[in-house]
């Protein structure tokens, strides 16, 4: 059963948690691609990664062992530690 | 995978047919992370046809990342 | 029909299943009785009809504290009641002569469910008696609460306890004042804290109800101008709201003012410090990285509340000293930075341990500066007996203290002793004390053992120019 909490804040932001601000410029930034290990994800991937390349954005490419467990603990501290952004696919 | 959580801004990308399975993770979860669909089914696409797939949404994919007001030059 | 009978019973209740004869008779009289049961609506199996209760609404609404109870009710709707089985008084209310003629005379009921642990706040609520104004956040099925909190950002990187309805209306419960009055705009959105936000945060930080009075107070205080909480949360200096609670409310929520008053380990100096700081964070959007530009912080800006040892003490209390009379209770804030430790285990006389003090002191800020920040002495028991021991007032040390801590402007002016920092070349014929007048606090608190007190550091702007320690009575 799902549970009720009380704001406990001045409710000026939306009632959704909030996404964290997005990048103001892909200038020297790092992106990650996460490769979910989906069939054609790889496929799709590569020509994201091609495209991200074209704008001189550095891309970094990481993949999930498995498409039915969650990432490693170890895939999401490198993400975090090493990328600006990341993009995960094929998600379901 | 909620990188949010470690500080990271970030999105998916996933197909049609994940859509309402998407919006009853999100609300089981509590959090709509931002999000692209392309087409379904792809299991049986070329690489061509993965190249325009990917070209098409390329612009929605940079948008998960990038705030509206940045450039992307 | 002008007399109506209402009777609330349970089956798990050996009383209540006796009267099973004693539930046919009335019906057989032809009495008017409408029967509740508060576990199962087979319950009577002598009874005609029996009326569910098991949400309570009946029980809550007629205060049933024991079943069985019976209340009769006459045609000016008086109305007349019995608890548990006690013969006469079923025999008088039904005037039925020979009611419950096998039973034994008298037999003592049981406990309602509805006032069970717990159960006065969930009734009130769920019979709208209680009404809570905050915005109610469903949290999905797959997320774990605390970790909730923390993805909302309503956390001071601690796990903050989840606030639910039934535990804010609890905390509400802790005070007398209404829900929905508003204690202020609280920085630095300036947006309005009402008593049920407080609560709300006192929630989450922990705080039992008998606490709120205190961090109702201490907001009140934080909101006073003077105290200039919106300057403090901003300000790249290391301060944050430092709480000193004086009066008999510090033993009734056991407050430590003794061994380790400053550290860890005592729920109501931790918790009640914290809910502080969280109704910046959460109600007035102080965050650190946003409007929080401090450079270092300090680790009292978790938590910084503790209580002043009056029953040992020889001085008049901070409060007392502060225009509130004995007997009260009061905080004090004060915008204050960490803790430095003063030792001095050899002086036994109080002008020499004045002159500890008073070297210490002068590092305040920095050493070359003087009106500046203020400062607070947490002065241990082991160094007031000296003042003690000699019949020194409170008022006696400071002036003292600030005696010695005056020096000649000359060695203090920006460039001294092969020093750029320093203070304006203005001053160079002046004396400068270290403190402005009511600059230098001092207050009783510590374990009994060991020579040593504490300097509670403060914000350079003190006074005027920022923040000035701030004093209001606890109410209930």
């Amino acid at each position: 059963m799902s549970q009720i909490l009380l704001d406990p804040t001045s409710e000026l932001q939306a009632q959704a948690r909030a996404v964290l601000p997005r990048l103001t410029s892909l200038q020297d930034k790092t992106i990650g691609l996460l490769d979910i290990n989906k069939p054609r994800g790889k496929e799709l991937l590569d020509r994201i990664q091609f495209r991200f390349e074209e704008l001189g954005v550095n891309v970094r490419r990481y993949a999930k062992p498995t498409m039915t467990r969650v990432a490693p603990l170890e895939t999401k501290q490198q993400i975090a530690s090493e990328c600006d952004a990341v993009i995960e696919a094929l998600a379901d | 995978m909620d990188l949010e959580s470690r500080g990271i801004p970030g999105g998916y990308i996933l197909t049609e047919e994940f859509r309402q399975a998407d919006i009853a993770q999100s609300k089981a979860l509590g959090f709509e992370a931002a999000k692209v669909f392309v087409e379904h089914p792809i299991q049986d696409r070329s690489d061509a046809e993965m190249h325009d797939i990917a070209d098409r949404a390329f612009d929605a994919v940079v948008g998960l990342i990038l705030a509206e007001q940045a450039e992307t030059e | 029909m002008t007399i109506h009978f209402e009777l609330i019973l349970k089956r798990d209740c050996p009383t209540c299943a006796m009267l099973e004869p004693v539930v046919a008779a009335m019906q057989d009289a032809g009495l008017a009785l409408d029967i509740y049961s508060q576990d199962d609506p087979e319950f009577p199996e002598s009874a005609a009809s029996v009326i569910d209760d098991r949400n309570l609404e009946k029980s809550w609404r007629e205060d049933i504290e024991t079943v069985p109870t019976l209340i009769r009710r006459n045609e000016h709707g008086d109305t007349e009641r019995t608890e548990g089985w006690v013969q006469d008084d079923w025999r008088r209310l039904t005037e039925l002569e020979h009611l419950g003629a096998d039973l034994p005379a008298f037999r003592p009921g049981c406990g309602s469910l509805s006032v069970g642990p717990g159960m006065a706040e969930t009734l009130a609520l769920r019979f709208g008696e209680i009404q809570l104004k905050a915005r109610k956040l469903e949290i999905g099925e797959q997320e774990d609460e605390l970790e909730a909190c923390f993805e909302r950002g309503w956390s001071d990187g601690l796990p903050v306890v989840p606030p639910t309805e039934i535990r804010v209306v609890r905390m509400l419960a802790g005070t007398n004042r209404a829900a929905d009055e508003v204690l202020g705009l609280v920085p630095p959105d300036l947006q309005p804290c009402t008593i049920e936000k407080a609560a709300i945060n006192a929630v989450m930080a922990g705080c039992k109800p008998e606490y709120f009075p205190v961090v109702i107070a201490a907001l009140e205080a934080a909101l006073v101008d003077t105290f200039c909480m919106h300057g403090l949360l901003a300000t790249t200096w290391f301060s944050g709201p430092m709480i000193v609670v004086n009066g008999p409310i510090t033993g009734a929520i056991g407050m430590n003012s003794g061994g380790n008053a400053l550290g860890q380990g005592n729920r109501a100096n931790a918790t009640i410090g914290r809910a502080l700081q969280l109704i910046i964070r959460n109600v007035g959007g102080g965050r650190p990285g946003e409007v929080d530009r401090s450079t270092l912080g300090n680790p009292g800006k978790y938590t910084f509340c503790f209580a002043e040892n009056e029953a040992d003490s020889c001085w008049e209390s901070l409060m007392e000293e502060r225009g509130i009379e004995a007997g009260k209770s009061a905080v004090t804030l004060f915008a204050a930075d960490g803790v430095q430790g003063m030792a001095d285990q050899k002086s036994r006389d109080p002008d020499s341990l004045c002159r500890s003090f008073a070297s210490s002191l002068l590092s305040v800020g920095h050493s070359k500066f003087a009106m500046l920040g203020d400062a607070f002495v947490i002065m241990s028991p082991e160094h007031q007996r000296t003042f003690r021991e000699a019949g020194w007032s409170k008022q006696q040390f400071k002036d003292r203290v600030l005696e010695l801590t005056t020096r000649p402007g000359s060695e203090l002016i920006a460039g001294m002793d092969g020093n750029t920092e320093g203070m304006p070349e203005f001053v160079k014929d002046m004396d400068l004390p270290k403190f402005k007048r009511g600059g230098l606090n001092v207050e009783h608190a510590g374990g009994t053992a060991g020579m040593f007190s504490a300097i509670i550091s403060g914000w350079l702007a003190s006074g005027e120019m920022g923040s000035s320690p701030v004093t209001k009575e606890i109410e209930p």
